[in-house]
């Protein structure tokens, strides 16, 4: 009896979910990521520079056997990218090792400057995701969260529309404005993928008593080589850690549901972005930070700075969300 | 309208791999009785249904297997959200001893030369600790004290000592209490330079 009505019910629905995911956007939110990933990869590449070698090198020479990660990770997954196809590459065109290993160096470092300046913005891209990846995959001992985010990052602004708005390639080849509506849908791809992330990482964090007694917080501070911080200092400031501890769980918990309200995306926003400036500054985890701004600003940034300035998209627009 | 099917059919299929992801190792969490929820066969059960959608059940030649992996590993969706949680594990140290024919001992941590890079070696020293596989995580020592004797070839014999640094609870520590240093394992190696024709 009441199917018709169920079946409108059903088609409204789905329209709206199309509607939201289909938004046509502009591509301010690609040039963010891609000067911001783009400032990450060159700093990313800096940092590794003086123990590059030691990383990378083959037994007699690394810290850490390439060639015994990379037979580990074969066995898990043989088609994941790693340094060791390169070397295997320049092997062969009468490259040694260490000459490889340099220039792999320099292209990850050059990926990074071109897309800062936007200049072959999409070669770039593939380029910075395949070396970042190779990187991090045969150094898959040495990686932390900040490589997992700067491969989501990179894979998103390698699928995206390229050249955005603001890079180089538009002014020196005259290249189109991209579609909107494929730059609208990697936008929001991008954003629920964060709204995963916080809510995640927000559940995991909730479920330990100690992230709510402070407990979480004065380890994380204190445990080597995230002290930064003298331990005398932090012990004066204990109900500081208590409800920094707190905020972090309710900030990543709501994250997904106060980020797309106008209303409280400033809020949520600077907030978010408040808590990973602090893990730079009082951890010492600068690449992390920057990699977790990039993301928040390029995903829900703009619409953010439209009310910055006080030009809040009147109330009928937030059934099509378009510039969140 | 046939591309935006397309971008849908990627949407939901990548969207799975994230939420599935995501899902498995926050069961597996509360299924190792990590956080304050009681443990519960359900949990490990849950877990195994994700384990089970990821294809990580099947032979690892298996192409599907294969191919799911290297999907999750490009697009950085592999490894879940829970950094320090649900709550932040004490710091593993290895220090190597290296033995001089004259009977003297030096005493080295592993070094970088960047602070950056001190954070991927605190990572390779979790992760060695969180590897029960014996052999496995004697190669990786064995790996690290290498490369602290290759500065210092005269050595004749090294021993890695691999511990923890247990940080007190806040509220142990403002009753004085301060970190200690616990003996996990210990390896004895001897090294030498390869000869010439070996370079």
């Amino acid at each position: 009896m009441n199917q018709p009505h169920q079946n409108v019910e059903l088609r409204g629905s789905w329209s709206k979910w199309r509607n939201f995911l289909f938004s046509r956007d502009s591509s301010q939110w690609l040039t963010i990521l891609r000067a911001g990933l783009g400032l990450e990869i060159t700093l990313y590449a800096l940092s590794l520079y003086a123990d590059w070698k030691r990383m990378f090198g083959s037994a007699s020479t690394g810290f850490l056997n390439r060639e015994f990660t990379e037979a580990l990770m074969s066995i898990q997954s043989p088609l994941v990218p790693r340094i060791g196809w390169f070397l295997w590459a320049g092997q062969h065109l009468g490259l040694n090792e260490e000459t490889a290993l340099t220039i792999l160096w320099f292209l990850l470092f050059a990926a990074g400057i071109f897309l800062i300046v936007g200049i072959f913005s999409r070669s770039a891209a593939i380029a910075a995701w395949l070396l970042h990846l190779c990187v991090a995959k045969t150094g898959g001992y040495l990686a932390y969260g900040m490589d997992n985010f700067l491969t989501i990052g990179l894979f998103y602004l390698m699928i995206s529309p390229l050249p955005d708005a603001w890079a180089l390639d538009r002014k020196i080849w005259r290249r189109p404005a991209p579609d909107p509506e494929p730059v609208g849908f990697c936008r929001r791809v991008l954003q629920l993928h964060l709204c995963v992330i916080y809510f995640f990482g927000g559940l995991t964090k909730a479920l330990g008593a100690g992230w709510w007694n402070g407990d979480s917080m004065w380890r994380a501070l204190t445990r080597p080589p995230f002290d930064l911080i003298p331990a005398q200092t932090l012990l004066h400031a204990q109900p500081i850690l208590v409800v920094t501890g707190m905020v972090v769980c309710l900030l990543e918990l709501t994250y997904p549901i106060l980020i797309w309200s106008n209303k409280t995306r400033p809020f949520c926003l600077t907030a978010i972005i408040g808590m990973h400036v602090g893990i730079g500054l009082t951890m010492g985890l600068h690449l992390f930070s920057l990699v977790m701004i990039v993301l928040n600003l390029a995903a829900f940034g703009p619409g953010a700075l439209k009310w910055w300035r006080g030009r809040v998209p009147p109330p009928q627009m937030e059934l099509q969300p378009k510039g969140i | 309208m046939n591309r935006r099917r397309v971008y849908l059919a990627w949407f939901a299929l990548h969207g799975f791999f994230i939420l599935t992801v995501s899902l498995q190792q926050t069961l597996w969490i509360i299924g190792q009785g990590y956080t304050f929820l009681p443990t519960s066969k359900h949990w490990q059960d849950a877990e195994s249904v994700t384990t089970t959608a990821l294809g990580e059940t099947l032979s690892l030649s298996n192409p599907l297997r294969q191919s799911v992996n290297a999907y999750i590993n490009g697009t950085g969706i592999e490894g879940g959200y829970g950094f320090f949680a649900p709550s932040v594990p004490d710091s593993y140290k290895l220090v190597i001893e290296l033995h001089y024919p004259d009977g003297h001992v030096e005493y080295e941590l592993p070094r970088v030369s960047d602070t950056a890079t001190g954070v991927r070696l605190a990572t390779l020293l979790d992760q060695i600790g969180r590897t029960y596989y014996e052999p496995l995580r004697e190669i990786m020592i064995k790996m690290l004290a290498y490369s602290v004797w290759q500065d210092r070839p005269k050595a004749t014999s090294v021993r890695a000592v691999f511990g923890f640094v247990s940080i007190p609870k806040l509220s142990d520590a403002r009753a004085g209490k301060t970190e200690s240093y616990h003996f996990l394992y210990a390896y004895d190696f001897s090294f030498h330079e390869p000869a010439a024709s070996e370079r």
